[in-house]
């Protein structure tokens, strides 16, 4: 971490600018209010004319279906600014555009004690919006009683630095260290306030290593504090607890609190982005006179350049809100099954032979992995798309071999093209014009891996169409069906540029300045990628592509991971409400280098993080290429069999994970979940950030000391829990001192809840696909318990025409049913299971049953006592239906008699 | 003959206790948990979670198959490589549910497999016996070596009561001389009006009987830095004497350089002050210093710092291509140590010293000196540099003539002492010459000695394994080369990557792992941003002491292979033919029947 090399708020202008505002600094008023093509526009206008002389901005005001408002400012065209000021492309899913509602009429109401009119729209069933015109300010409200959700500009302090001409004399470069940012267009950025209601916490706006639930950064009682920041950066050793951003920024926020629910608020925009959570009392000298909410927390938003396109969130619930979310900026892209199984990676598998070695020694252990990593030294000189052919020279060998085992690999393919003439990428590149140009016009050249760079302009639709060629197995020599990619550097990181990435004023297709663009230039390149292993597949094979930075709407490209963290206790602490946050934020695919990448963990720490890794959507060893070997086997017998046994915990899982994948893919809803998104009325878990949800059915405490011998669990209130690795049940509702072993971390599962699992491990995935299931029934007080399990090919796009099976389990009645969730579309595809399920787990059952009745089979499986994990040594502690040999795709019912 | 579905999976050891089965109706899990009936025995239900029960099938996570594999070698394999789409045992016995054909590849693999092994075999009995030899060898060798050190313990003692009658003649002789010297003192005084030319003859005289000092405290200027010099230096004299040669030579390469490259040398060493180990974390420390000021810095040289921090690369000395960053790494890695290293190490193959030898001592063969510290007198001129100290030393002082030449030495000093008449005024100046001549050849031959004594005790203290088979390795050196490195091997001193003229310490000796398996050399150089460099040697069965691989599987950390003959143990060649004899016999009748 080097803090001087990157700028704080008082080095940022526009930052130190707005930050430094008093309430009501807005004197703008909402004029010429009305309904035009479904929207409600207006006009804001200072109040005063003696005001110094602005143009108007023009506000618009949509809604659309599920309760979402949309909130768009900018200049207003027809006075002929300077510029047209940038709104990001392609991040807004088509889909979500037809389901606007086409406002009929508005309303006038004053509201309060005000002196003038405000106009309110429909939004929802239940959620009106609210434009109040002087003082200009946005809100949405609940229909009965009238109690606000989410408001804007409420404190007055929305500012919109409008372009203009440079005048006579005036200096708009800004300087930082060596660099000099000339600012053709002068300031223009935009700032304003952001109300949450009834809200105990707000979380959300990754990526940065800090707590779940955001701390303040202004107001009393807070020390110097920097806002949180949004600017994608390569950053050096990241600090685990800083409100600095890191190589993702999502400027999305989620509100929660035990009265009102929650509610989110997402701002549209790809420039720098600063956010304070102002701490209760931030304004107590100048009294707003805003509604009394105990539980009220303000948010201040700035950014360097862009328009105001933002959308609230009505919740109520918190998947509703990240359904919300996920209707504007997209859903999880369902990974190929294998993806969700565990990845091995290092900087760097030096050559086939190294490649080779490790596989073999996987095998040898009988530890599982589908999918082998190579870094940048596989190539020829940090030439993406090529490979160093003394290290590897038969590249397509070497994938077959792992593929002849179900496995597959990863190659690294960064953004930044290496300045050589001879390397055609970057001939073809030059000559079609496709880098990023710096201010003058010409090509942009900067440093990274490969030496002198460029950057290749992927905010271009046609580079990008470009870009998606290259991996075809023609142009990508070495390159086999089995392979796919990950996006390193795409920041994007800049050795020499400004804060380690590229100058603002660097220009991209349409005039477009990089300041504008930055934190979304990854994502395009995440994009494109993508898009390119798809068409490489003839649109035939999902694609899986990991990415560093993150925009939103990354989600629909593929995983992400949180970067170059350490092998130290308190990084694999803080990857838990990193995680969360980025599932909350709609990237449900997302983990943490297992093992952290700088520094050698210690075999303790190892385990410990293969053990919390296990549960991380996206589960991956990674490693520097200063550290020592740290391949599952390498530390004595002891580890590598809990290693082992923590990735078995992995696989036996999956049919689970790949089914709360398919809901992140639905829904939005993210695979990891803070604790409060199952328990939304539990005080006790609104901060809490050491435990999390996996899907609805697990919790997981992860364990973050050295020679740990207790933790204290808190298990939400309802139900009660059952251990995962006994069986024990532990009451809910209250904090338990839990033994813990080196053998694993807390988890349980919920009572009430059904798991599949598929418990015989396999080399890989792949070969799992023909195995048969085991069910974990965990009965509640009532005798009763649910689950689902999706499944399909695990490969190809024709669960999309309905090619898969979704099971509903209900246990209720001494029975366990069977159907079937979605009923196949007639005349499209189809997926056939020859799955059976071999054994049926029946957590606190009361009563000794001996044998159980399937239907409509009409046969009889016997009931017995067996271990609740199949291991040398564990005794038959748990009620087990035997072979109840029922296919997994059939309807039947199982009568425990 | 494929096995029955109820004997799938089961060696042919357990088939007896698979077979009690039928009879019992039922029997316990092998781990006793559970017990499990003749239709649970592989019915794909895993009923003990030991295995015990699915034998033939991947129900149970825990347990092992068995593959007949006839025609080739039997093997036990995980219970999840069955049925799971891939052939693993050569007679495809593990995949049965038809998901694929695996065709019967053990008559094939099998020959390849006995031919390799009939090899492994052949290797082993011939590496037997000459491992025999070695260990033969060795211990004629380590009694030899016991025999001098015992005479030379000998020799040490009776050469020490010489010296120290010499010591106190040229004592007495030099106390009468000063006697001599002030009584002149006094004499010249009272002739203060004498010729000049008087004078100068007696002052000429005592200038020829102290030669060598002016020349000695001279250099004593230049070298102070080395704190370790000899006590016995003042023995630089011009003589014709094969030890005082030898010791010329020596000190002139190591700590007595021609004058000019002396200067040169504290030069060097005043600039970089605390030349040591951890000059390369002094290039850190200067790196971090330039990139706090990294605003002074080119646009290229703050893109290579930048990228410096992930890499171990030395962005400072990075100037030329960074194509192949493998390769940089390599060699910036490389440089910061070497200088470090000539310094330190002096004595260990430092150019300097090889070029001074050449020049002083051409027609000397026992010139080429690889000083480990203590060892003096190594010659390693073969490829792997296998002749032995002994020789070298032999010649000098324990050749069969030496017992005559301590006994001609005692009598040179009998007849000296007989012949000095202490007690003469004034003292005879040759006589007194005599004394110290002799007191200054037998004082040195005596520190010789006792060098020779320590360096031998070190010797036969090492660990030579339990049969100190690995003797001779302590005068071995083996080398391989691999791209632009050299990888020299010393065991029991240590080992070293040379690239052209520049060295990279891998590690010191440190000791035998894995019951003598492997040799490790541990704290090498520091690598940049990594741990200290160090090595593993594995060892295996060869014909010839040879280093075949080298490799750095994780930064810094080598890892080399050396075949040698030391290795090829019996007990290792019985369970070969063992193998091999299974392996015949459960070769079917005929080929054909496959």
């Amino acid at each position: 971490w080097k803090r001087d090399e990157f700028r704080n708020c008082n080095q940022t202008p526009f930052c130190k600018r707005a930050r430094s505002r008093k309430p009501g600094f807005s004197s703008l008023i909402a004029t010429h209010v009305s309904i035009s093509d479904g929207d409600l526009i207006a006009k804001l206008i200072p109040r005063n004319e003696k005001d110094p002389v602005v143009n108007p901005l023009i506000l618009t005001l949509s809604a659309y279906q599920d309760g979402v408002l949309r909130l768009k400012i900018d200049e207003d065209p027809s006075l002929d600014p300077p510029k047209k000021r940038f709104e990001v492309p392609d991040v807004i899913v088509p889909e979500f555009l037809n389901k606007k509602l086409w406002l009929q009429r508005l309303s006038e109401e004053v509201i309060g004690g005000d002196s003038g009119p405000s106009s309110v729209v429909y939004l929802s069933e239940g959620f009106e919006a609210v434009l109040r015109h002087d003082p200009f300010e946005v809100y949405v409200r609940e229909k009965e009683g009238g109690k606000r959700v989410v408001s804007f500009n409420s404190h007055g302090l929305f500012d919109f630095e409008q372009l203009r001409v440079k005048k006579e004399g005036e200096d708009w470069e800004e300087r930082f260290r060596s660099h000099t940012d000339t600012r053709p267009y002068g300031p223009q950025s935009i700032s304003f306030d952001v109300s949450f209601y009834g809200a105990d916490f707000v979380y959300g706006i990754p990526e940065r290593a800090t707590s779940l639930a955001l701390k303040p950064t202004k107001g009393p009682g807070v020390e110097e504090s920097e806002p949180y920041r949004l600017f994608n950066l390569d950053v050096f050793e990241y600090l685990h607890d800083s409100p600095f951003g890191l190589y993702g920024s999502i400027p999305f926020m989620i509100s929660h609190g035990k009265t009102r629910g929650t509610s989110g608020f997402f701002w549209l925009n790809a420039a720098e982005m600063q956010i304070d959570v102002l701490g209760s009392g931030w304004d107590a000298e100048e009294s707003i006179g805003l509604p009394s909410d105990r539980n009220r927390i303000d948010t201040l938003w700035m950014s360097e350049a862009g328009v105001v396109d933002a959308f609230f969130f009505v919740g109520p619930g918190p998947k509703d809100v990240v359904r919300q979310y996920t209707s504007v900026t997209g859903t999880q892209a369902l990974p190929q099954f294998f993806a969700t199984a565990y990845h091995q990676c290092r900087w760097n598998y030096r050559d086939e032979e190294d490649v080779a070695q490790v596989d073999l020694k996987f095998d040898e252990h009988d530890i599982p992995y589908d999918v082998l990593w190579l870094d940048i030294e596989h190539t020829d000189g940090k030439r993406y798309f090529t490979w160093d052919r003394v290290l590897f020279p038969t590249p397509e060998e070497m994938q077959k071999k792992l593929a002849a085992k179900g496995r597959h690999m990863v190659t690294i393919v960064d953004p930044h093209i290496k300045r050589d003439e001879s390397f055609h990428l970057h001939k073809e590149a030059t000559e079609k014009g496709y880098y990023v140009k710096e201010a003058s016009g010409k090509d942009y050249e900067g440093w990274c891996w490969p030496g002198s760079s460029s950057y290749p302009d992927m905010l271009n639709p046609e580079i990008r169409s470009w870009w998606t060629d290259k991996f075809s197995y023609e142009n990508y020599v070495g390159s086999t069906p089995s392979l796919y990619i990950w996006n390193d550097m795409n920041e994007p990181s800049v050795f020499n540029g400004p804060e380690v990435t590229m100058p603002r004023d660097a220009l991209h297709y349409g005039g477009v300045e990089h300041r504008e663009v930055h934190n979304a230039y990854g994502y395009y390149f995440h994009m494109a990628t993508a898009d390119g292993l798809v068409k490489r597949g003839n649109g035939k094979d999902r694609p899986f592509v990991l990415s560093r930075a993150v925009f939103p709407g990354s989600q629909r490209h593929g995983a992400i991971w949180t970067g170059d963290n350490t092998a130290e206790w308190e990084h694999l602490r803080v990857s838990v409400p990193m995680i969360l946050t980025l599932g909350l934020s709609g990237v449900a695919f997302s983990g943490a280098d297992v093992g952290g990448f700088f520094g050698n963990p210690e075999p303790e720490l190892l385990v410990r993080w293969y053990q919390l890794g296990a549960y991380y959507p996206f589960f991956r060893a990674h490693a520097h290429q200063d550290t020592k070997r740290r391949e599952p086997w390498l530390f004595g017998e002891r580890n590598t069999e809990l290693i082992r046994e923590a990735i078995h915990v992995r696989y036996m899982l999956l049919p689970y994970f790949y089914t709360l994948f398919r809901e992140a893919n639905t829904s939005g809803v993210p695979v990891m979940r803070p604790l409060w998104m199952e328990f939304p009325a539990d005080e006790a878990t609104f901060s809490n950030d050491e435990a999390f949800m996996v899907g609805s059915s697990l919790l997981v405490q992860g364990i973050f000391t050295e020679r740990a011998k207790h933790a204290s669990v808190y298990l939400p209130s309802g139900q009660s829990w059952y251990y995962l690795s006994s069986g024990t049940t532990y009451k809910g509702g209250t904090t338990h001192k839990i033994q813990v072993s080196e053998d694993s971390i807390p988890a349980f599962q919920r009572a009430g809840t059904i798991m599949p699992r598929k418990d015989r491990f396999r080399r890989s995935s792949t070969q799992m696909a023909n195995d048969p299931y085991t069910l974990v029934i965990a009965l509640n007080s009532t005798q009763e318990a649910e689950g689902e399990l999706y499944a399909d090919d695990g490969k190809s796009f024709e669960f999309a025409q309905g090619a898969y099976l979704h099971r509903h389990f209900v246990f209720s009645d001494g029975k366990l049913t069977s159907s079937n969730v979605a009923p196949y579309a007639s005349g499209k595809s189809q997926f056939s299971s020859g799955c059976n399920i071999e054994r049926i787990v029946l957590l606190g059952y009361s009563g000794r049953p001996k044998s159980a009745l399937i239907e409509p089979a009409n046969h009889k499986a016997d009931i017995e006592m067996g271990p609740l994990y199949l291991r040398t040594g564990s005794s038959p502690t748990v009620l087990t239906i035997r072979k109840p040999n029922v296919r997994i795709e059939d309807d039947w019912t199982i009568r425990v008699m | 003959s494929v096995p029955s579905a109820d004997l799938l999976g089961i060696p042919p050891e357990d088939e007896s206790y698979y077979k009690a089965l039928s009879t019992s109706g039922a029997m316990k899990c092998k781990d006793g948990s559970k017990k499990f009936t003749k239709s649970q025995l592989n019915d794909d239900f895993c009923d003990c979670p030991d295995g015990t029960d699915e034998p033939g099938t991947s129900a149970c996570p825990d347990g092992k198959f068995y593959c007949r594999n006839a025609g080739h070698a039997p093997l036990f394999m995980f219970s999840s490589r069955v049925n799971d789409g891939i052939c693993d045992c050569c007679d495809g016995s593990d995949e049965y549910d038809g998901q694929v054909k695996c065709s019967n590849t053990c008559w094939e693999a099998g020959k390849v497999a006995r031919d390799r092994l009939k090899k492994k075999i052949a290797t082993f009995q011939e590496g037997v016996t000459l491992r025999k030899q070695e260990i033969e060898q060795a211990k004629l060798a380590i009694a030899k070596d016991e025999v001098e050190l015992s005479k030379l313990k000998n020799e040490e003692k009776v050469l020490k009561g010489l010296v120290e009658q010499l010591k106190e003649h040229k004592e007495k002789i030099e106390k009468a001389e000063e006697k001599e010297r002030l009584q002149k003192e006094k004499e010249e005084k009272e002739k203060k009006e004498a010729e000049e030319a008087q004078r100068k003859k007696s002052k000429d005289v005592e200038e020829v009987s102290s030669q060598g000092k002016p020349l000695e405290s001279t250099n004593d200027d230049h070298i102070g830095l080395l704190e370790d010099s000899p006590s016995d230096k003042d023995v630089v004299e011009h003589s014709l004497d094969p030890v005082h040669e030898l010791e010329y030579a020596e000190r002139s390469g190591k700590d007595e350089p021609p004058i000019n490259e002396v200067q040169e040398d504290s030069a060097k060493k005043e600039e970089d002050s605390s030349v040591a180990h951890d000059s390369g974390s002094d290039t850190n420390i200067e790196e971090k210093d330039a990139s706090e000021n990294t605003e002074a810095l080119s646009k290229e040289e703050l893109g290579r710092l930048v990228a410096s921090r992930w890499t171990r690369d030395n962005t400072g000395q990075q100037t030329g291509e960074v194509d192949d960053g493998k390769d940089d790494r390599h060699e910036i890695s490389e440089e910061a140590p070497d200088d470090a290293h000539d310094e330190e190490y002096e004595g260990y193959e430092s150019e300097s010293e090889d070029d001074s030898q050449k020049y002083n001592e051409d027609d000397e063969e026992e010139d080429h000196v690889e000083d480990f510290e203590e060892e003096k007198h190594d010659d390693f001129s073969s490829p792997y540099r296998s002749v032995s100290d002994d020789e070298l030393d032999v010649s000098d002082i324990t050749t069969s003539s030496s017992s005559s030449w301590l006994e001609k030495i005692q009598q040179t000093v009998r007849n000296i002492l007989q012949a000095v008449n202490l007690f003469q005024t004034p003292v005879d100046v040759s006589e007194a010459a005599r004394v110290r001549k002799e007191y200054d050849e037998s004082s040195s031959k005596l520190s010789k000695i006792q060098s020779r004594i320590s360096s031998l005790t070190k010797k036969l203290n090492q660990d030579f394994g339990p049969e100190k088979e690995f003797y001779s390795f302590y005068s071995k050196c083996f080398e391989i080369k691999q791209n632009k490195y050299v990888y020299k091997i010393c065991p029991f001193k240590q080992a070293s990557q040379e690239e052209g003229h520049s060295t990279t310490r891998l590690g010191n000796w440190d000791k035998f792992e894995d019951a003598y398996k492997a040799m490790l050399f541990s704290s090498g150089d520091k690598c940049w941003n990594g741990p200290d460099r160090s090595l593993k040697v594995r060892l295996r069965c060869g014909l010839k002491n040879e280093a075949t691989d080298v490799d750095e599987p994780s930064r810094c950390e080598y890892v080399a292979l050396l075949s040698t003959p030391v290795l090829c143990v019996e007990e290792k060649l019985k369970e070969l033919q063992d193998k091999l004899d299974l392996m015949n016999k459960q070769q079917p009748q005929s080929h054909d029947e496959l």
